[in-house]
Formats: C-alpha cells, sequence, structure tokens
C-alpha cells in the first residue's frame, strides 16, 4: 500500500514538480539563522560562557549555542510555544535544561553538539503552576556523587528531585509536606561535604513575606531540619539569597583547618529588611549562617543603611553585590575563611549622572577558578564604555581591580541592557587568556568584545521582525535614459556629450558583447547578481550576522530582473532594518527614537508600514520630486503606561527621515537628524511625529492617489498623514466609499464616516452594520483579501467545454476567524467566515474543531479563492485525525456562463450573494504555520499557495493540486484538457516541493510574497525566528530563456548544418551538369 | 530501579489512568544515527503529548490519558510511517496500528504491530532535481535528430543504393512507380474536371508530364514520389 502511494505520487509528479538544482542553494535563496534576544531576568537563563561557547535561552524560546570566536551557531534547540525554556545549567559537558509550565521538563543535552541525551518529565504540566514571573520556584544545580553525577531541580516551589545524569532516572524525590501552604522555596544549595541540601524559600505573613529554610539528606532526601526565619521582606525576588560557603570557588580548598567545625562552613541566608517596625525603617542587611540541623543566630551586616542586593552570579561562590542608599556599591563576601559576611571591595559611588549611565554588574569565575566581579558603566564624556573588573581571592583575602574601556557605538546599537563575561586571570599575568564580555543591547544585538576589540555582532532583532515591505530599487541611469523616463527629455548637446563620456567604456562593451555572444552566458534568473558594484567595504566589523554591505544610493540599483530589493523590516526592539533580498545583507539599520518617552523610557511596536508616494504639502521640507518614502504606523508604550501613535517616515534606501511636517508646526528640527558619520551610520535616532496621543485602532490608506494615512483613535476619529487642508478635503470628498469592519468582542462591526461641523473636527466612524458570531465565539483575526487594490489578470475560467466560470471578484470581502471565549474552552468551535465589510452579509462559513484548547486555523483569500487549514480531530467512524488544508473556490452564478459581474456591481445588490462555491479539503502530514499566495507583476502566472509547517520547512502547493474542481473519477478527456487530475485525499509529501530544502526555517510566523519584473517570477519570504527568501517560478520560467537551454547545442547544429551545405553543394551542383549533359 | 521509578509515578499520579508511551527508531541505511537525523518529535495528534527522540534513539511520551491518537514523527529531512494507537489503561499495552495518511483512522483491516513503537525510517526527503548537462550521445539520441541524421544519409546513399540493385527489382519498382503515376495522373485530370484553378492544374500536369517524360534513370524515383505527394496535398 506504501509502495502504491508512493509510486501514485511518483506519478502525478513526474509532470507537475519543479524543484531547485543542488547548484541554486544559496543564489536564488537565502537563509539567516537566527537565535532570537537572551532572556537575561532570571539567573536561570541568562547567557553564560563555558570555555569557547557562549549558552544561552531566548524570548524567541530556543537553547543556543554560539561560537564565542566568530558568533556562528554551533547549535540551537528549538522549543514549542506551550514548553517555554525556564532555565539551563551547563556542567562539564552536559547542558541541563529545564522547560514546561513551573518546569516539567528536563533535557539533558550534550554541550558540543547539542544531542538530546535524556528527556524527563518532572510532573505533568498541568499541576505547574503559573507564577511572575515564570522562572520563580525554579532552581537547578549539580553534584558529583558517586556513580556520576546528580542534578538536583526544585520544580514548582515546593518539589525537589534529584536524577542521575548518566541514566535520566529519578534518584529521590521531595515534595514539601504542606503544599497548599504559602512557602514557596526559590533557592537550593548542595553542601556535599555534610551531604547536605538546603532549600529556602519565603512564605507569606500579614504585610510582608518571612523566610524558610529545611535541610534535606543528599543521598535519600530525607528531611533534616525545616525552621522559619523571622524577617520582614518586601521583595521576594530581589531581597533574599543563600550564599555559598567561603571555601567554595578557592582554588585552595586545603587551606581550611581540617579541625575546624564544619558546621561554620555552611551557606548564609542573606537578606534585607526593615531594622525596625516602624513603617519609614532604612534597610538593614541580616545574615543567618546555616548547618544541617539549622541552628544558629541572625547576625546584622554593618554599614547600615542599604537600598538593595543584587547576586552577580557568584553567590554559590560567596560574593553578591550589595548597594547603600548613598550610591556607593560594595562586593560583599566572607573576608576570609570562615569569617562573618562583611564588605570585600567598594566600588564607590555608581548613581547614574550626567556623565555615566547607570552600572551593570557582572560575576563570572576565570581561568583560575577566582571569582571576578566585573563594572560597565557607559562615559557620556569619553563615549565609550568603561569596563573594571575586580578579582577576588579570598583565602589570601586580597583582592584586585584591573580595568579598560572600549568603543561600544551607542548609536547603532542603543544601550547596553545586560552583560555576561569570561575574565581572564590577571593574577597570573604569564598567561595572557582572553578577557570576553558578551553585551546585549536595548536593540538586541548581541555583541562580543575580546577586551577593546569588538570579534562580531549578532543582530538578533531580526528575529522579532514585526512589518515588512518589500521596496524595488531605482533602474540603473542607463535604463532610465534608455527608456526615456525621467520626466524631462536630455537636450542635443547634452546627449552628445553623454554618448561621448560614455565612449571610454566602449572596448568592454565590445569584449563583454564577444563574450556574451561566444559563451552564452546571459543573465539568468539563477545567476548570482554581482555585488561588484557595491563600493568597498567601510565597516569595520570583522563579523556580523547577517553579513552588512554598505551600500550607497548609486549602487543600489535593481538587477534585470528585478530580484535585488529592499526589505524594510521593522522589529520589536526599536530598529528598522534594509535588508538585500538578494543575499539577506543588512544594507542600512536605524533605531526609532522614542521622543519624549526617551527620559521614561519605553518601547515602540510597530503596526503596519505602508509605501506612501511624494506628499504635497503647503511647507513641504524639500522631499525630492518623485521619491517614494514609507510610512510606518507605531505604538510607542512608554514605561509610565502612555500609549501614543506615532508615524516614522523615511527613504526606503537610506533610512533618511522625510516626514512632512507641517510649516505651521514650527518644530525646530534637529540638525543632526540626517547626518552620517565616517562610516556612514545615522548618528542620531530616526524621529517620529506624534499622529494621536492615544492607542491605534486601525488604519488605512486613503485612495486619494497621493497614498495619505487614515489613522483610527480610540474615539473612532479619523486622524491624517499628513494633516492637511487638502487631504482633509480629499477626505471628504472619499468618506461615503470608505467601510471598516472592526472587531469588537464577540462580534465584527461595520463603520462609515462621517463628519459633523458642529461637533468635532474629524471625520467620525460610526458602526452600520453588526455581525455577531454565536454567543461564546471570540473574534480573533479579521484577514483582508491578499489581491486587494491589485488588478485581476482574468474573471473566469473556461473549461473544458468552452463554458466559462465567472469568479466572484467582490472586492469587499475580508475572512473572519472565530474562536471560543477563553472562559470556555472545552465547548465551542472555531469559526470561519468570509464577509462583506459594506454591508456585513456572511457569505460562507464553516465551524471547525477546537483542537488542544486552541483555534489554530491560518487563512488566505485571494480573489475568489479561499485556502485555510486545521487540524480534525474527528476520530469516529471514519474521520481521520489530521491537518487538512480546504480550497474553496466561489464562482458567479450558479454554473457555467452565469455572470453576475460581480467585481463592479455595488454591493447593496442582491445579486451579490448568487454565486456557486467549490471546495474540497485535503489532508496534510504537517501542521500548518503560515499561509499565502503568491505575487507577480500583472496576476497571470498561476497562483500557487506557499506554507510553512511545523517540521521547519517551506512548502509550494501548485495550484493544480488543490484545484476544488478535481474530479472523483478518472478524469474525462474534457476535464483532462483543463488539466484536472483525479482527486487524491492526501497532498504528496514530496520533498520537492519543499523550497527551503535542507534550511531548518524556525518558527515561521509570516508570509510574504513579491513580485519581480518578471512576469512568472514571485519572490517568497519566510519571517519568523528565522529569516528565508527564495524565488518561485509558479508556471516555469517562461520568459526567460530556459535554464536547460544550451547554447552550444544550438552553435553545434547550427555549425553542423553548415558543414552539411558545404558538403552537399559541390554533389548537387556536379549532379545537375551531369542531368544537363545526359538529358 | 525501574519498579521504584514505578512505585513512584504511581502514588504520584494515582488518579490518572494514564500510561508513557515508549518506542524507539530502528536505524537503517536511510538514516543510520542520530547525527543525521538531527531533532526529531513524535507527536500524537495536534501536539498534545509529545516527546523527542534522544541520542539512542529512543522516545518516551508521558501520561498518555487514554483514547485513540495518531502518532507520526516531525522531522525534517526523513518520513516516517504514521501509526494508530490506541491507549486503554494504565496496564495493558497499547494497540498500535499502521495508519496511512488520507485514509479513515478507524479501519478493521490493518494488524497489530508490536509495542514499544518501532519507527523504521522510510525515505529521505529528496529536494533536488539534477541539472541537465550537454553531451553529445544525449543529443544523437534525441529524437529529431535521428531523424535528421537518417534523412541525411537516405538522400546521400539513396543513388548509390539504386546503382547496386539488380535490375530486375529496378524494373518491378519501375512498373509500381508507373502505377502510381497513372493513378496520381488520373486524380489530377478528375481534380481538372472538377474544376479546380486552371493554373494550378496546368502546373501539376506539366510537372507529372515532366515526371513520366523523364528518362527512368537514377534518382528520379525520389523526386517522382515527392511530386506526386506534392500534388496529393494540394
Amino acid at each position: 500500500m506504501q509502495l502504491l502511494w508512493c509510486l501514485l505520487s511518483l506519478f502525478i509528479f513526474t509532470f507537475t514538480v519543479r524543484a531547485i538544482h543542488e547548484s541554486e542553494v544559496g543564489i536564488v535563496d537565502w537563509h539567516t539563522k537566527l537565535v532570537g534576544v537572551p532572556m537575561y531576568a532570571s539567573h536561570l537563563t541568562k547567557p553564560v560562557f563555558h570555555e569557547d561557547t557562549v549558552f544561552t535561552a531566548t524570548s524567541n524560546n530556543v537553547l543556543a549555542a554560539l561560537n564565542a570566536t566568530d558568533g556562528s551557531i554551533v547549535w540551537r534547540s528549538i522549543h514549542d510555544a506551550q514548553d517555554a525554556i525556564m532555565g539551563f545549567k551547563v556542567h562539564d559537558d552536559s547542558l541541563y535544561a529545564l522547560s514546561g509550565p513551573a518546569g516539567s521538563t528536563l533535557r539533558i543535552y550534550d554541550v558540543s553538539t547539542g544531542h538530546l541525551i535524556h528527556e524527563k518529565r518532572l510532573h505533568n504540566p498541568m499541576e505547574g503552576k503559573i507564577h511572575e514571573p515564570p522562572t520563580l520556584g525554579l532552581a537547578l544545580t549539580l553534584v558529583r556523587a558517586e556513580g556520576g553525577d546528580q542534578s538536583i531541580v526544585l520544580t514548582n516551589g515546593h518539589t525537589v528531585q534529584c536524577i542521575h545524569s548518566s541514566t535520566g532516572e529519578i534518584a529521590w524525590e521531595w515534595r514539601s509536606e504542606d503544599q497548599s501552604s504559602l512557602v514557596m522555596y526559590t533557592h537550593i544549595y548542595p553542601d556535599t561535604q555534610t551531604s547536605t541540601l538546603y532549600v529556602a524559600g519565603f512564605a507569606k505573613s500579614v504585610r510582608s513575606y518571612t523566610l524558610h529554610v529545611s535541610t534535606l539528606n543528599l543521598t535519600t532526601g530525607g528531611v533534616i531540619a525545616s525552621v522559619n526565619i523571622p524577617a520582614s521582606i518586601a521583595n521576594t525576588l530581589t531581597d533574599f539569597l543563600l550564599l555559598g560557603p567561603s571555601r567554595v570557588g578557592s582554588s585552595s580548598t586545603t587551606s581550611i583547618p581540617s579541625d575546624a567545625n564544619a558546621d561554620a562552613f555552611g551557606p548564609s541566608l542573606v537578606w534585607l529588611s526593615p531594622s525596625s517596625t516602624a513603617s519609614n525603617a532604612p534597610l538593614s542587611l541580616f545574615s543567618a549562617p546555616l548547618s544541617p540541623p539549622l541552628k544558629g543566630k541572625v547576625l546584622t551586616i554593618p554599614n547600615t543603611p542599604y537600598k538593595h542586593i543584587q547576586d552577580v552570579g557568584l553567590s554559590d561562590n560567596g560574593l553578591f553585590m550589595a548597594f547603600r542608599d548613598n550610591g556607593t556599591a560594595e562586593v560583599l563576601g566572607y573576608e576570609t575563611g570562615g569569617s562573618p559576611v562583611g564588605v570585600v571591595w567598594d566600588f564607590g559611588d555608581v548613581t547614574p549622572s550626567a556623565s555615566t549611565s547607570g552600572s551593570h554588574f557582572v560575576g563570572a569565575l576565570n581561568g583560575d577558578g577566582n571569582p571576578c566581579i566585573g563594572k560597565i558603566v557607559w562615559s557620556n564624556l569619553h563615549n565609550q564604555v568603561i569596563h573594571q573588573t575586580f578579582e577576588a581571592n579570598l583565602q589570601q583575602g586580597t583582592g584586585q581591580v584591573t580595568g579598560f574601556t572600549f568603543p561600544f557605538e551607542t548609536n547603532e546599537h542603543g544601550t547596553i541592557r545586560h552583560v555576561a563575561f569570561s575574565p581572564s586571570s590577571h593574577l597570573s599575568p604569564t598567561n595572557e587568556t582572553p578577557h570576553k564580555l558578551l553585551l546585549v543591547t536595548s536593540t538586541g544585538s548581541l555583541q562580543l568584545w575580546d577586551r577593546n576589540v569588538l570579534q562580531w555582532v549578532r543582530e538578533e532583532s531580526l528575529a522579532t521582525v514585526q512589518t515588512v515591505t518589500i521596496v524595488e530599487l531605482p533602474p540603473t541611469r542607463e535604463e532610465v535614459i534608455g527608456a526615456g523616463v525621467g520626466g524631462k527629455s536630455e537636450s542635443f548637446w547634452s546627449k552628445i556629450a553623454r554618448q561621448i563620456g560614455d565612449t571610454k567604456n566602449l572596448p568592454h562593451y565590445i569584449i563583454h558583447f564577444v563574450t556574451r555572444f561566444v559563451t552564452g552566458s546571459y543573465a539568468t534568473p539563477s545567476s548570482p547578481i554581482s555585488l561588484a558594484r557595491s563600493g568597498p567595504s567601510t565597516s569595520t566589523l570583522p563579523h556580523l550576522f547577517p553579513n552588512r554591505s554598505p551600500a550607497s544610493p548609486e549602487t543600489l540599483v535593481r538587477d534585470p530582473f528585478s530580484f535585488r530589493q529592499l526589505l524594510i523590516a521593522s522589529t520589536a526592539h526599536g530598529k528598522l532594518f534594509a535588508l538585500d533580498t538578494s543575499t539577506g545583507a543588512i544594507v542600512w539599520s536605524r533605531i526609532l527614537g522614542l521622543g519624549w518617552a526617551r527620559k521614561v523610557g519605553g518601547r515602540i511596536a510597530p503596526a503596519k508600514a505602508f509605501m506612501v508616494r511624494k506628499t504635497e504639502t503647503g511647507g513641504g521640507n524639500g522631499v525630492p520630486e518623485g521619491q517614494e518614502g514609507i510610512a510606518l504606523i507605531t505604538q510607542r508604550i512608554a514605561d509610565n503606561t502612555l500609549v501614543d501613535t506615532v508615524i516614522f517616515h523615511f527613504d526606503p534606501l537610506t533610512g533618511e527621515d522625510i516626514k512632512t511636517v507641517t510649516s505651521t508646526d514650527g518644530v525646530t528640527e534637529n540638525p543632526r537628524v540626517n547626518v552620517k558619520d565616517a562610516c556612514g551610520r545615522w548618528v542620531s535616532p530616526l524621529e517620529g511625529v506624534d499622529a494621536i496621543a492615544g492607542p491605534l485602532i486601525d488604519v488605512f490608506l486613503l485612495p486619494d492617489g497621493k497614498d495619505t494615512i487614515g489613522m483610527l483613535d480610540e474615539f473612532l476619529q479619523v486622524q491624517l498623514y499628513p494633516d492637511t487642508p487638502i487631504t482633509r478635503a480629499s477626505l471628504t470628498s472619499l468618506a461615503p466609499q470608505l467601510y471598516f469592519a472592526l472587531r469588537a468582542g464577540t462580534q465584527v462591526l461595520g463603520h462609515q464616516l462621517g463628519l459633523n461641523d458642529e461637533l468635532s473636527f474629524f471625520h467620525v466612524a460610526f458602526p452600520t452594520w453588526g455581525v455577531s458570531f454565536g454567543e461564546d465565539e471570540e473574534v480573533v483575526a479579521i484577514i483582508k483579501s491578499a489581491n486587494k487594490g491589485r488588478e485581476v489578470a482574468s474573471i473566469g475560467r473556461v473549461k473544458g467545454d468552452r463554458s466559462t466560470l465567472y469568479k466572484y471578484l467582490n472586492p469587499h470581502l475580508s475572512v473572519v476567524i472565530s474562536a471560543p471565549r477563553t472562559s470556555s474552552p472545552r465547548s465551542g468551535t472555531c469559526g470561519l467566515y468570509v464577509v462583506d465589510t459594506v454591508k456585513g452579509t456572511v457569505l460562507y462559513h464553516v465551524s471547525l474543531p477546537v483542537v488542544n484548547g486552541k483555534c489554530d486555523i491560518q487563512a488566505v483569500l485571494d480573489e475568489n479563492w479561499l485556502v485555510y487549514s486545521y487540524y480534525d480531530d474527528d476520530a469516529e467512524a471514519g474521520g481521520a485525525k489530521g491537518y487538512r488544508i480546504v480550497s474553496v473556490e466561489m464562482y458567479e452564478g450558479n454554473g457555467p456562463d452565469e455572470k453576475t459581474s460581480s467585481s463592479d456591481i455595488t454591493s447593496y445588490s442582491g445579486k451579490t450573494t448568487e454565486f456557486s462555491v467549490y471546495e474540497q479539503v485535503f489532508a496534510v502530514p504537517h501542521g500548518v504555520t503560515a499561509i499565502a499566495t503568491t505575487t507577480t507583476k500583472f496576476g497571470v502566472s498561476t497562483k500557487d499557495i506557499i506554507i510553512s509547517s511545523r517540521k521547519n520547512a517551506v512548502h509550494s502547493i501548485p495550484r493544480r493540486l488543490l484545484n476544488p474542481r478535481r474530479p472523483k473519477r478518472k478524469p474525462t478527456s474534457e476535464e483532462a484538457e483543463e488539466m484536472l487530475v483525479q482527486y487524491d485525499p492526501a497532498l504528496p509529501d514530496d520533498g520537492r516541493l519543499v523550497l527551503s530544502h535542507y534550511y531548518d526555517v524556525a518558527d515561521v510566523r509570516q508570509i510574504i510574497t513579491a513580485s519581480s519584473l518578471l512576469e512568472s517570477t514571485s519572490l517568497v519570504l519566510a519571517v519568523g525566528t528565522d529569516l528565508f527568501l527564495t524565488r518561485v517560478a509558479t508556471s516555469g520560467t517562461f520568459d526567460v530563456l530556459s535554464e536547460n537551454f544550451n547554447k552550444m547545442q544550438l552553435v553545434l547544429t547550427v555549425v553542423g548544418l553548415a558543414v552539411a551545405i558545404a558538403v552537399t553543394k559541390p554533389m548537387v551542383r556536379r549532379r545537375k551538369l551531369r542531368e544537363q549533359w545526359y538529358q | 530501579m525501574k519498579l521504584q521509578l514505578l512505585g513512584i509515578s504511581a502514588i504520584l499520579f494515582s488518579t490518572c489512568l494514564c500510561l508513557d508511551l515508549t518506542g524507539h527508531v530502528q536505524w537503517n541505511d536511510i538514516c543510520p544515527n542520530y547525527r543525521v537525523l538531527g531533532p526529531a518529535k513524535v507527536v500524537l495528534d495536534a501536539g498534545k503529548y509529545s516527546a523527542r527522540i534522544t541520542r539512542n534513539g529512543n522516545f518516551s511520551i508521558p501520561d498518555v490519558d487514554p483514547g485513540i491518537y495518531a502518532l507520526s514523527v516531525t522531522s525534517h529531512d526523513y518520513i516516517f510511517d504514521q501509526f494508530r494507537v490506541d491507549v486503554v489503561d494504565s496496564t495493558s499495552p497499547p494497540h498500535v496500528r499502521s495508519h496511512i495518511l488520507g485514509t479513515p483512522l478507524i479501519s478493521a483491516t490493518s494488524a497489530f504491530l508490536r509495542y514499544p513503537i518501532v519507527l523504521v525510517p522510510r525515505h529521505k526527503n529528496n529536494y533536488f532535481t539534477p541539472r541537465e548537462s550537454f553531451n553529445l550521445l544525449g543529443m544523437f539520441q534525441n529524437p529529431m535528430v535521428m531523424i535528421m541524421v537518417l534523412t541525411g544519409v537516405m538522400m546521400l546513399g539513396m543513388p548509390y543504393i539504386m546503382k547496386h540493385l539488380d535490375p530486375q527489382t529496378l524494373e518491378e519498382l519501375k512498373s509500381q512507380q508507373g502505377k502510381i503515376a497513372s493513378i496520381h495522373n488520373s486524380i489530377q485530370n478528375g481534380d481538372v474536371k472538377s474544376g479546380l484553378s486552371a493554373l494550378l492544374a496546368a502546373e501539376e500536369e506539366s510537372k507529372a508530364s515532366v515526371a513520366s517524360g523523364r528518362a527512368p534513370g537514377n534518382g528520379t524515383t525520389i523526386q517522382q514520389r515527392k511530386a506526386g505527394r506534392g500534388s496529393r496535398r494540394r
């Protein structure tokens, strides 16, 4: 049966599949492998160095190992959304990772290869309690024991499990007796010397939190003791820590006197709480040395008052940071072995000031095993980062500080958010080990510095792309002149001068012509696009992921087929990138400015980007003629919870600010707004215009030919950009033709615009219709038609019997997807509706099953063709669980040759509901994460469906396979003429349909298609954690010379014919002569 | 140890009737080890339960509730069989049957497979088509080229063949050609009679007369035939 199926698929595919050639990999496509921006909030997830590798868990739910020397990805493990990474720890050559709700799964990886060694379920994900932050109540530590390493895991705040690393089996488990109590354990510390595990946590008391410690036997898991320590802690996340004993981390454990009382060397619990019961009493630091029977007393650390304490990752080694009220930062620890906790080092005043930013402190062990604490501070005076390292030698009670500065590019990368480091050993100057610093910046870039030399940069914010616009590059100068475009015809003399100037290129042209004629090397769609035109690399960075190709406007010209376009991507980390679609290299990048929110902090959430033409304004500030810009509409979410709608308007080729500010505004222009530095980078961030002082509800492009942007604010008032009397007037004239469908909880409301001069200056949207989709259904998404505003190449489909099915081309269709409300996740169904947005008629409706409490439906509507995917979980008789793709086509009238001209008639006509539906369901082997149709210049080529699947691949599905009119029997000759093939419920899982071939394109969220100059070829971009771009030719490359065209063959044939003529000519002449003689 | 583990899990999940579904990958020539397989996952239904395949090829899906599931493997480069798994309760082993995409999940026919589940890599995805390269032999294998070459050979070789034929067969051929020619003539006459263009007929007639009037020498047969065929077409 399997064989039969394979044969069948093979048979179908011998004449449908157009796969790429292996040699075209990397030429027609590119793949930028990313990992995402590291999560650094928790100690368990922040990046760590291990030998020459950096390990990090990222907000894209990826666990990654990066090569610290060149920044490449050594391996990565991509987690599902429901299996979020909670933390990891590297120990020897294994990496231990906790994931899932409250740490439900432990996985052990090989650090060098990323191979999964063990996967162990610690508790059912249903039992995992969700805390804020999610990593609360989790801890992971490794101990060496007889018979191999053991990992000790605290999950869910109350369960400790000991797992054999070699077998993955649980050695023992301990649960706090009273799980319902308010005790939540957060810290563990194993003491192998006394074979004791210290478990510390907090318990809620009346006004604040008290501390709770238990000790367990490390080999059996039995409880030794458990005490409550009276303390009143305000913040359970930051105000207490478990400090390892002084001997740990020192290289010479033998120096501990053997006769010393072992109890004295247990860990200490350190916390910050008010020194008295008064409401505003200063905070004091307390420490309690712990021993297995938990007997001892609480000590007060002098030097009050302290403001806060910070664990820099060295608490197991007996060091932490404490900050005094006067701004002094101190390193606290045991000064010598066995002494109480005290100040070890004083970093001085670290309060942010005009000259310096706030300081970052980071701790790590150096090559000698000595704990080091690094301080990183940005200096406005030097425009550099000052880095100091304190290296402690606790055994000798000494320490030393070294420092250097390095030139961090704050204009390019924002501010430093997190630092991880791998310090060199200064106490042994003989071996000059590298001193590596990993910076995570506010723009989501990852940088590795070795002392003051930048090793590499990874632009990881590209894993969080929010909006994408694909912009065509301008034609070359020759093309412009050749086509006679550009408005003005040049004068005779200038033409002569230009042609004389061009003669210097003549020898090159002749050589080029001859070689092209002889070898037949024409520009083909699969030939690499030469970047030789771009100027010498001005970038000083040795490695950059993805590569940066600096380009000036002169070099930014399109190639013969316009495969080279610019991809303008806005990211969730407030940075704009322009990528070259032919290589994936960054052409330029720019930070989005925060405006007034710079002082309070905030973030920019891009909502939508539009390509707009030149805007004519009264006092426009000199926008060059015919220049196109991109308007990026964003919401600025300031840290003080204020939300504004901000528009950034810039030139897509350079990133230059071209915002059109009305002259009446009187905005004082920043003189540095469009200034670049010597390396061609923008000096200042791109600043936007505050369009709405509030959130954005909907945004649309006014069809007035000038690309004015209309925005609906929370009061449903229409704000315009640019806002001038001319645009206002055009809005007034166009208002009756504008319709909006907006989600409103359980229903979709249709709106129109009206203006009441007496009440408001603005047009206000008012509801005209409402459709609700059942009691418990909530509107999740409104998907607009993919071909909106584009010409339709053919309005019908001619059948084999010469009758025509006319496409139902209602221009106001939208797809609405609804899901059952979260309050009732078990019952109910998901819904998919096709709605006419003018009058709210539901034209097509299906109910789809809810799977795992979610409605995982992807849909695309293009012209009259709707394709959607879902999971069918019906296992009843005849049913088959599996992923489905449904293809639906709508045609006018009740059958062939019936025409209602649906594209032109008014929506209020009753004829808009006269259409027939053809639909067919197909089974696919993997889930679909995004779906799109191909786009070509004129829409003549066949439209294929592009899907991304859960196995991290991008597939194309030919339209002929998804044709809903595929017959269920052997096709008749008429159907065969229409190229219909027999229906097969399963779409073939053929490798040659995988556009991304062996690339592992992680977690695709969106697929964007764009046209090229070739009608046959469409660009396909997949955006998710990774970026992937390829070209597809759905109907074959009919408009270029075939790849298989063989000029050699042609030349040989011509030569052969010429030889044949040369040979036969004398023969024929001879015979003619003979004929004449003998006749 | 295993017993102890079972005991612990029985205590922990005493309320749960669920079962740990286990199995392994059978390495074969298509996929010899974990390194070539890459990260792969075993999924029940739409991902309600799943487990990753570990380095030694094993997998274990914990706490599966009773029910009927479709088991599939998510692997980037390899295709595995699909299974139908019926989990009855926590004590008896689940029933495993093979399942083919696009067919009903519940069918009476399929036989039980063994448990723990054995996953066999069926084939590796082939993403590329080989590029067609130019080769001279291939060019001459092209039927069009072959016909061209044959015609050329015939044109050149025909006179020599005719020369070496024995006179008797030549006579026979001639007589046959004469017959054909006469038939053609009669048809052409009929055409003239039926009132086709006079000019055309005159041309044909002259051609025919040339053909018939020509001395039956070597090489004329082809010309005659060609003329005849040409006239028939007109």
